[in-house]
């Protein structure tokens, strides 16, 4: 935790160029896209900067917290490959520095329109009509599915009895506030269910899925 | 736009513009009653929404300041955003997803059906489904849910594709593209959808309906209405003989006035709602206005939910198209079989990257984490809505510790999950999961609940004036001119989103205000 000071001349700190370096390799060693050019990195680290300007508070963690990494890398963070500065990194998660570059980073470098672009986000669309006739149904790989509600066979039970319960058991015959509901429900809150049990009756047969 | 007077106690006085107020104000209007709206927020159109998830969440968002306590993870991710609704003319339908599910009949018997639950405050609603079947087919028809009343089912777009395919391979049936609040044609006088992927957002096309697009033009229409933005209701006062009278609101420029009122509709929302009542606490109404029952504030409930997102080897782009026209009704009987009581959807969901960075994993980073964006053109999401247990514990208080600008305490939200919320939460994980590994999935996340959207439960309503705090109508036990007129007066959950019920509930209490207004008894 870094407090600010009771004097104020300890807090007139500047961050040098080698202190961006190292605050742009932390955003890339913390938030690695191998796709992503160092356009957004460098800007994210800009906004971090500069918000730090509006913060003593802040500046004073980040001045700090880019200081300190330098001595844990052993005299220079930038030289460490991707796992030792990720480690070094995971040793300081904590500290209110990380949470502070952590926090701005997340709110930053996924709101920048290059990194949309290489993550395959389309951004803003209404003024481009929508996707109406741009792809909103171009998944060619699956079936086409039904749209409408099912009109098959099997009857939706909102109060299931099990396999062999028969339709129109459910909703027109309350369950009475009996023991046994009870006792089923107690016994089984701390029961680990197979997910399968879930589906309904028409696959309780088929071989389970390999999960 | 009608201007009544604040001295002019014949105003039906309506607290909120969203799914609730909105709707009481328009069915008043329309009968010839004149109603003071006030709406806390600004007046945004359409045409102010913007494309961009922070943007448009800074544009819209209600961010006045809150405090959370308990064991949830918003408490630690999101400990001033318990909630994610709308402070705005229209409230929170102007970014709703739109999902109009109606509630199973036993969801408003749940006392009676799932039995006594530990640490479960579980009632039974004083209504029946049967009794508000006629007001949800009127709200599917105002809203324009797809699926219902002859109007077409939504295209399956590229999310859906993938949760229909997977559905009908682990052997779900009741999976569909809706019902839906969005046009998928022409529908009373707005366009159908044009797949855009905004709506959290707003929907600058106007085919999601809103109280913004229909409701509140049509009572402004009536010359009925007088819709004062920028309102923030701060106290509801009452006469000695404890009924109220007036609702004393700050203006934007932080003046307070005096707004008298024949009856009082509160629709802030379940968190706002009571704080209001909370803070119009008085001599006669010591722990708060109607809270005789001590139930003001608790049984607060925000739906059992969480998502998945799963990566596949081919492109999905889920962000293309309307953003819930999807959903699988399946697990939403009650079956406690499954080891929990209740039930739940399971829908489609898309979040862009700015906001799937924010929330898939909040405080996480390292390559673990960047791997879900980087996988995004091939994702596919859903989010799993069910009913959460009303307990008592769970709580909307006024904090004693911090106050906002106004000096007026903020709402501190206190929650801890239910085992049996906690139980259904990991059903509907696994359930995901199969569904997705089904059509081929390479990889999946589960993604803890988002600051809560559906808010619920924290005036509910009860047959007895000991169990709860307004009746069937909304109306108050103790004050007999006091309605509550949104998702606060839910007993119970359900699994439904709760839009549709909340405009059902809202059309009824409505048509109770107007024959009781006529008759004289109110």
């Amino acid at each position: 935790m870094t407090f600010p000071a009771k004097f104020p001349q300890l807090n007139e700190t500047q961050l040098t160029e080698h202190a961006r370096t190292v605050l742009i390799r932390v955003i890339r060693v913390a938030f690695p896209h191998s796709r992503i050019p160092d356009g957004p990195y460098e800007r994210t680290a800009d906004i971090i900067l500069k918000e730090a300007q509006a913060s003593t508070w802040f500046r004073v963690a980040l001045t700090q917290g880019l200081n300190s990494l330098d001595g844990l890398a052993g005299g220079d963070f930038c030289a460490l490959d991707d796992d030792n500065a990720y480690r070094v990194l995971k040793g300081i998660e904590g500290t209110d520095f990380f949470g502070f570059v952590r926090r701005t980073t997340v709110l930053n470098l996924y709101d920048d329109e290059e990194v949309w672009t290489v993550l395959g986000y389309e951004g803003p669309s209404f003024d481009k009509g929508g996707y109406l006739h741009r792809g909103f149904d171009d998944l060619d790989w699956l079936p086409e599915p039904r749209i409408e509600e099912y009109d098959g066979p099997e009857t939706f039970e909102p109060i299931w009895r099990g396999p062999g319960a028969a339709a129109g058991n459910g909703a027109s015959t309350p369950t009475p506030d009996s023991g046994e509901n009870q006792g089923k429900l107690a016994a089984t809150l701390s029961t680990q269910q197979d997910p399968r049990e879930g589906a309904r009756p028409a696959d309780q047969n088929p071989a389970k899925a390999s999960v | 736009m009608a201007e009544f007077d604040h001295d002019d106690d014949s105003v039906v006085v309506v607290i909120g513009s969203g799914a609730g107020g909105g709707t009481v104000a328009n069915e008043l209007t329309m009968a010839g009653v004149h109603v003071v709206l006030l709406e806390a927020g600004g007046h945004l159109t359409n045409e102010d929404y913007v494309n961009n998830e922070w943007q448009a969440f800074n544009q819209m968002a209600w961010l006045d300041p809150r405090t959370t306590t308990g064991t949830w993870r918003i408490a630690k991710d999101f400990p001033n955003l318990p909630a994610w609704i709308v402070k705005a003319v229209g409230g929170t339908t102007t970014h709703w997803s739109g999902a109009t599910p109606r509630f199973n009949a036993h969801e408003f018997q749940t006392r009676r059906h799932y039995g006594r639950i530990e640490g479960a405050n579980l009632l039974d609603w004083p209504i029946t489904v049967d009794q508000l079947a006629p007001y949800y087919t009127q709200a599917e028809n105002n809203i324009g849910s797809t699926h219902r009343g002859g109007r077409k089912p939504q295209p399956a777009n590229n999310n859906y594709k993938v949760l229909a395919n997977g559905a009908e391979r682990i052997g779900y049936h009741f999976y569909a593209t809706g019902p839906y609040g969005t046009n998928a044609e022409p529908y009373d006088g707005r366009p159908a959808s044009i797949q855009d992927g905004f709506n959290f957002q707003g929907d600058k096309n106007k085919s999601k309906w809103s109280t913004l697009v229909r409701e509140i033009p049509r009572a402004l229409a009536t010359g009925n209405l007088d819709l004062r933005p920028n309102s923030h209701a701060v106290q509801i006062t009452h006469d000695n003989s404890g009924r109220a009278d007036a609702v004393l609101y700050l203006d934007g420029e932080g003046n307070l006035h005096r707004q008298r009122a024949r009856v009082v509709c509160v629709a802030g929302n379940a968190i706002e709602t009571p704080r209001l009542l909370l803070l119009s606490g008085s001599a006669l109404f010591p722990d708060g206005l109607a809270n005789s029952s001590g139930q003001v504030g608790r049984n607060y409930m925000r739906h059992t939910t969480g998502s998945v997102y799963a990566q596949f080897d081919k492109p999905v782009n889920m962000h293309r198209g309307e953003t819930m026209a999807g959903l699988i009704a399946d697990e939403s009987r009650h079956d406690p079989s499954r080891g929990f009581a209740g039930g739940y959807y399971l829908e489609t969901l898309s979040l862009g990257v700015p906001f799937l960075a924010a929330f898939a994993d909040p405080g996480a980073w390292g390559p673990a984490f960047t791997a879900i964006l980087d996988g995004y053109a091939n994702t596919a999401g859903l989010w799993i809505v069910g009913e959460d247990m009303p307990q008592e514990t769970n709580r909307v208080t006024l904090n004693s510790a911090v106050t906002d600008k106004h000096g007026l305490p903020v709402p501190n939200v206190h929650f801890d999950d239910h085992p049996n919320d906690v139980a259904m939460r990991d059903h509907g994980y696994r359930q995901a999961e199969l569904l997705y590994e089904a059509v081929g999935a390479t990889s999946v996340h589960r993604t803890p609940p988002y600051p809560s959207t559906h808010n619920m439960g924290t005036a509910r309503m009860s047959a007895r004036a000991e169990d709860g705090v307004v009746d069937e109508y909304g109306r108050a036990h103790d004050v007999p001119n006091l309605f509550v007129s949104d998702g606060s007066v839910f007993t119970t959950g359900a699994a439904a989103n709760p839009t549709l019920t909340i405009v059902a509930l809202a059309l009824r209490q409505s048509e109770h205000i107007v024959d009781a207004l006529k008759a004289q008894t109110l």
